[in-house]
């Protein structure tokens, strides 16, 4: 069949085809319906679509004019992109995500997870023990400026009102520690895809930090507010960066060692591994957020439900971390 | 090759040509995004500023969204487009042309934080260069391109004119070099046109507007025309 011919006879096609994407760009629901009239429904999209991917395929197959072989590739990719959009995120496979895929998740990654915990909570530790074995180290990591900003916020003497900063509402900090913690969380994440470096660089000095303060505010006597203020929300705070670090450090290893795999291939892989788990530290942070703001700070709560909810908190995430999703099959 | 077209196979069999965008449109785009967040930035700055401390935590979190997640959220819900995107045609898709979906996008956004190192997108700008379809780290990662958006320009097609029978018998990239020719002369200048035609003046047995003509005719011929 000639050009001319096989334009003439499928034309009709084409301009419904045209005519049901550009109603659906409308961007008001209402609008759309408003226009309905001459417009194939959305049930004929899908066989409407398969045709003119055909005539695409004759037209190529048969040499036709390249404006003519453009206008199809052009309507095809606008189907395509209709056709093939993912379906919107439903709640209750957001809610199984948390309760389920994101723990499983975790646990698949567990050399990952347990390196990054190692390169967290060892240095934190041991900042923590030698500052109480020799306190004058303190000073090779802080100047004296930042150690008295630390002091003067975790100082027994001003604290009963407000534990754990100077000054500033509960929904500033809120605003504060989102801002912070959750960029801090992401860039620990992204920084693993330079060779798994970024990644171990955070972790390491953040353990460094972390430990340092607590192992300094506590040796010179000012460790009940401190770890009065820090015990609500450590355990979601801490485990978030290192799962962040462990989905960073994870994309690193599949630039390093893909395995049977291209760097390509493997790197894309990771990627959706690690941007699954960023969605479980954001909740996590969030959440860390929220009680460092509006119960951590709290100066009158007797020591016992401090010290309780803290530990129940990380006995109930580590639990979570454990358990969530086991023996279920996967919904995803 | 120096061709930024990707072929893919969709599964109805046929291949969608992709338009990869190089780096200086996109880095276009990424400056009108850059001046709309922070005219938002400061539009929020002035509101909240009323409100006083519990406005500095509602401005602090209108930071992050806009910092982190107004690109995710434009990329996905808006056809791939953030609004420096739709102003330069630009659009994110998956590598296999289909809409970008929630996790590429997220990772594609958050890599940013490699690819703005050491300076001003320096990573990705050297990434884009180097490779084929001018993906910075991110893209590579969450396995995304950014496309052109073909303009659907109006349907053109060539003059219709008496059928003229060419002299011999033409091979398939002969043929489709005349009808190419008659659809877009219409774009050129008549000088143009003649000059082009000129070269084919042994097929056609013409000169000047006269050979154009002649192979406006031909491509009749060809497409079929009576």
């Amino acid at each position: 069949m000639k050009q001319d011919d096989f334009q003439k006879r499928h034309q009709a096609e084409w301009q419904d085809l045209a005519s049901w994407l550009d109603a659906r760009a409308r961007p008001k629901a209402r609008e759309r319906r408003l226009d309905a009239a001459g417009v194939p429904s959305d049930l004929e999209f899908p066989a409407l679509y398969r045709r003119v991917c055909q005539h695409l395929a004759l037209a190529e197959r048969r040499g036709y004019s390249n404006l003519l072989i453009e206008r199809l590739q052009d309507l095809v990719h606008r189907g395509h992109l209709v056709l093939y959009r993912p379906p919107p995120p439903r709640w209750l496979s957001v809610l199984s995500f948390f309760s389920a895929g994101f723990p499983r998740l975790v646990r698949a990654q567990w050399r990952a997870m347990s390196v990054a915990a190692v390169l967290f909570f060892l240095p934190l530790v041991i900042m923590i023990a030698l500052l109480q074995w020799r306190p004058e180290l303190v000073h090779s990591m802080f100047d004296v400026s930042q150690l008295a900003e630390f002091e003067a916020m975790y100082d027994p003497a001003n604290s009963e009102m407000r534990l754990g900063r100077e000054s500033g509402s509960d929904l500033k900090m809120f605003g504060h520690y989102i801002l912070n913690n959750v960029s801090i969380g992401f860039r620990t994440f992204a920084s693993g895809l330079l060779f798994c470096v970024g990644s171990i660089i955070v972790l390491v000095s953040n353990g460094l930090i972390i430990g340092g303060v607590a192992g300094h505010l506590t040796a010179i006597g000012y460790g009940e507010p401190f770890w009065r203020f820090v015990v609500g929300h450590s355990a979601p705070e801490l485990l978030a960066i290192v799962i962040s670090g462990g989905a960073g450090l994870q994309i690193g290893m599949a630039l390093i060692a893909p395995g049977r795999r291209s760097r390509g291939r493997a790197l894309v892989e990771s990627g959706i591994i690690g941007g699954r788990l960023v969605l479980g530290v954001f909740a996590m942070l969030v959440f860390a957020a929220f009680v460092e703001a509006f119960w951590s700070s709290i100066g009158w709560m007797p020591n016992p439900i401090k010290y309780s909810v803290g530990g129940a908190l990380w006995v109930l995430i580590l639990a979570w971390l454990w358990r969530g999703g086991r023996g279920q099959v996967d919904a995803a | 090759m120096l061709d930024t077209l990707s072929h893919v196979e969709t599964p109805e069999g046929i291949s969608l040509r992709l338009r990869s965008a190089g780096v200086l449109p996109r880095a276009a785009a990424w400056l009108v995004d850059f001046a709309v967040r922070l005219a938002v930035v400061w539009v929020f700055s002035i509101l909240f500023a009323v409100l006083g401390e519990a406005g500095l935590g509602l401005y602090l979190i209108a930071l992050f969204v806009v910092f982190w997640m107004y690109p995710v959220l434009f990329e996905v819900l808006r056809d791939g487009q953030t609004i420096g995107k739709k102003a330069m045609g630009l659009r994110v898709v998956n590598s296999n042309g289909t809409p970008v979906t929630w996790i590429a996008s997220i990772v594609r956004n958050l890599m940013r934080t490699v690819d703005m190192l050491p300076v001003l997108y320096g990573f990705g700008f050297v990434a884009g260069l180097i490779d084929p379809h001018s993906r910075r780290l991110g893209d590579m990662v969450a396995g995304t391109l950014v496309i052109h958006v073909e303009k659907s320009q109006r349907h053109v097609s060539a003059p219709e004119v008496p059928v003229v029978y060419a002299p011999v018998a033409l091979a398939a990239d002969e043929r489709a070099a005349i009808v190419a020719f008659a659809e877009r002369a219409q774009q050129l200048t008549p000088e143009r046109q003649q000059e082009l035609a000129a070269i084919l003046h042994r097929l056609t047995e013409a000169h000047g507007a006269a050979g154009v003509q002649r192979l406006y005719g031909m491509a009749s011929g060809l497409l079929g025309r009576r």
